[in-house]
């Protein structure tokens, strides 16, 4: 067996390998819900469809809404960096009207401001047991 | 649908308790109900329990455990899970049994053992499950997910790290007052604000512990009720919400959810808490006082506005003008709260009607509500389910 050196903590969240990473929503063509992950469908109560769903990617570039920073490690399944340095964690508003999590990254936490620009990217979020890298999506801050 | 009486309220400490099992910790609970109600074991005729999810499939299965220790008599009961609103909801079933007609007498019990430190995500792992994703993918926590929405109403609000404080002295000053809160200390602010960061902005103190209880309540058919209790106290409305399309709310176990809002925050809170104004017919300027879910100083903040006691962002100057506790605007977890008790998830409901059943019956000793008629109950829920109850004399 080939020996990992970093892989995505789940499949199918994101486009990856890439230099532009997308999160993979889904979106109602009859109501335009939007939604993440794909597995998550959402739907307007009157929709008259809710089998007209397709996947798209999400924009790549939204504003921070608000985070908060965790300043004691998360519980396993998540993966921390190593050693554990404060957590910050933002909730980022997309063109396509909804927000997502995620961890916030290439600045200091004092540079995090409400309403920052920022891009997806996908990084190690810390090692798993065997010392491989765990992927996850990160905001960055642009 | 006839009118329903509350005859009997039980509770087990709230603690940490290694060595006891959920039945262990019901049946204290349910032992006290039967005692308050002048009743036996063998008079109740259903019950509904909250499941104890941490607790393999007994604890998921807990009306035969509990039906076990007491002696088996047959009857039906039925198991319930709805995370912070289980015991509500556990409260609501038996409710609309007897309500309904179908039963006189129906034992509502909850009881939860709470594992250590932070939750983290339940059952088998599964991708698709937005739960697992937001542990696996981000490690974003309960608080983390409070603080990101308290973050946004300090924007929106003004609100400060003082009143965060506030929320959790207010609380503590109730706690310790009350024999059976397991916090008693009352809390200075400036205690508060020299506590632990945990999720920035919400500090250690701020958010809340979680433990081991149990709670119990005898509902009877209102015409039935005096032959047990010489003073009833009248279930006036219950209800319960799932959240609305377009609640702009950081929700507790989703990794989306839209910018705009076209509904109100906590909008699971919003639907329980106007079905059972409803169904009581009373509106927020009737009720005198709350028991609220302060799983943290957000809560505290944003609760009396989703229930309608005051505006959007009017919190913070109620806890300034000290509106909040006896002689106040509105009393606010008369019992001390999840800050003096400690959160046991699928409990919690039911400790709420105990303190609200003990202060309408004026057994509030020193933190007894002056003139209480009307009090209400309100939790909150994981991923959008929330419960309520209006009871009165």
């Amino acid at each position: 067996m080939t020996e990992k050196k970093e892989y995505p903590g789940e499949e199918g969240l994101f486009t990856w390998p890439s230099d532009q990473p997308q999160l993979i929503g889904g979106r109602c063509k009859v109501c335009n819900t939007y939604y993440f992950p794909k597995s998550f469908v959402r739907h307007k109560p009157d929709c008259k469809d809710r089998s007209a769903t397709e996947d798209v990617l999400l924009s790549r570039k939204g504003k921070l809404y608000s985070y908060t920073v965790q300043y004691v490690p998360s519980p396993p399944p998540a993966v921390n960096p190593d050693p554990f340095v404060a957590n910050p964690i933002g909730w980022v508003a997309l063109p396509e009207g909804i927000a997502i999590p995620g961890r916030i990254t290439g600045c200091k936490l004092e540079d995090i401001k409400m309403h920052m620009d920022v891009e997806l990217v996908v990084e190690s979020g810390g090692k798993d047991r065997e010392g491989n890298d765990v992927l996850i999506w990160k905001w960055r801050k642009i | 649908m006839r009118d329903v009486a509350i005859v009997g309220i039980g509770m087990h400490p709230w603690g940490k308790f290694l060595d006891k099992t959920f039945v262990d910790m019901s049946v204290v609970a349910i032992e006290e109900a039967l005692k308050d109600a002048k009743m036996e074991w063998k008079d109740v005729q259903e019950m509904a329990a909250g499941i104890w999810v941490w607790g393999s499939v007994s604890g998921l299965n807990p009306g035969p455990s509990i039906t076990a220790r007491m002696g088996e008599t047959g009857i039906p009961t039925t198991n319930i899970f709805n995370m912070c609103a289980t015991a509500t909801n556990v409260f609501r079933a038996a409710y609309n049994i007897v309500a309904s007609g179908t039963k006189d007498i129906v034992l509502a019990i909850a009881a939860d053992k709470s594992p250590k430190g932070f939750f983290t995500t339940v059952g088998v792992p599964d991708p698709k499950d937005p739960d697992y994703l937001r542990w696996r993918m981000i490690g974003l926590t309960n608080p983390g997910y409070w603080a990101i929405q308290l973050r946004k109403r300090m924007e929106d609000y003004g609100t400060t790290e003082r009143h965060l404080a506030k929320a959790k002295v207010a609380c503590s000053r109730f706690g310790a007052l009350n024999p059976r809160a397991l916090y008693k200390k009352v809390y200075t602010e400036e205690e508060v604000l020299n506590s632990q960061m945990v999720c920035d902005p919400l500090r250690l103190l701020e958010i809340c512990a979680t433990r081991d209880g149990a709670a119990a309540a005898i509902l009877c058919s209102a015409d039935k009720a005096k032959k047990y209790n010489a003073r009833p106290i009248i279930v006036a409305g219950v209800g319960e919400g799932s959240s609305l399309y377009g609640d702009p709310t950081a929700r507790l176990g989703l990794v989306c959810g839209p910018v705009e809002a076209s509904a109100p925050l906590v909008s699971e809170s919003y639907a329980a808490a106007r079905m059972a104004y409803e169904a009581a017919g009373v509106g927020p300027e009737d009720i005198d006082f709350v028991e609220l879910p302060d799983n943290s100083s957000w809560h505290y903040l944003q609760y009396p506005e989703t229930l309608g006691f005051w505006g959007p962002g009017e919190t913070e100057r109620m806890l300034d003008e000290e509106q909040t506790g006896l002689g106040g605007k509105l009393p606010i977890n008369t019992s001390g709260g999840i800050a003096s008790f400690g959160e046991a998830v699928g409990a919690q409901g039911l400790l709420q009607i105990y303190e609200v059943v003990s202060q309408l019956r004026g057994q509030g000793g020193q933190r007894q509500v002056e003139n209480a008629k009307v009090g209400m109950t309100q939790t909150y829920g994981q991923l959008g389910n929330s419960a309520t109850t209006i009871l009165k004399i």
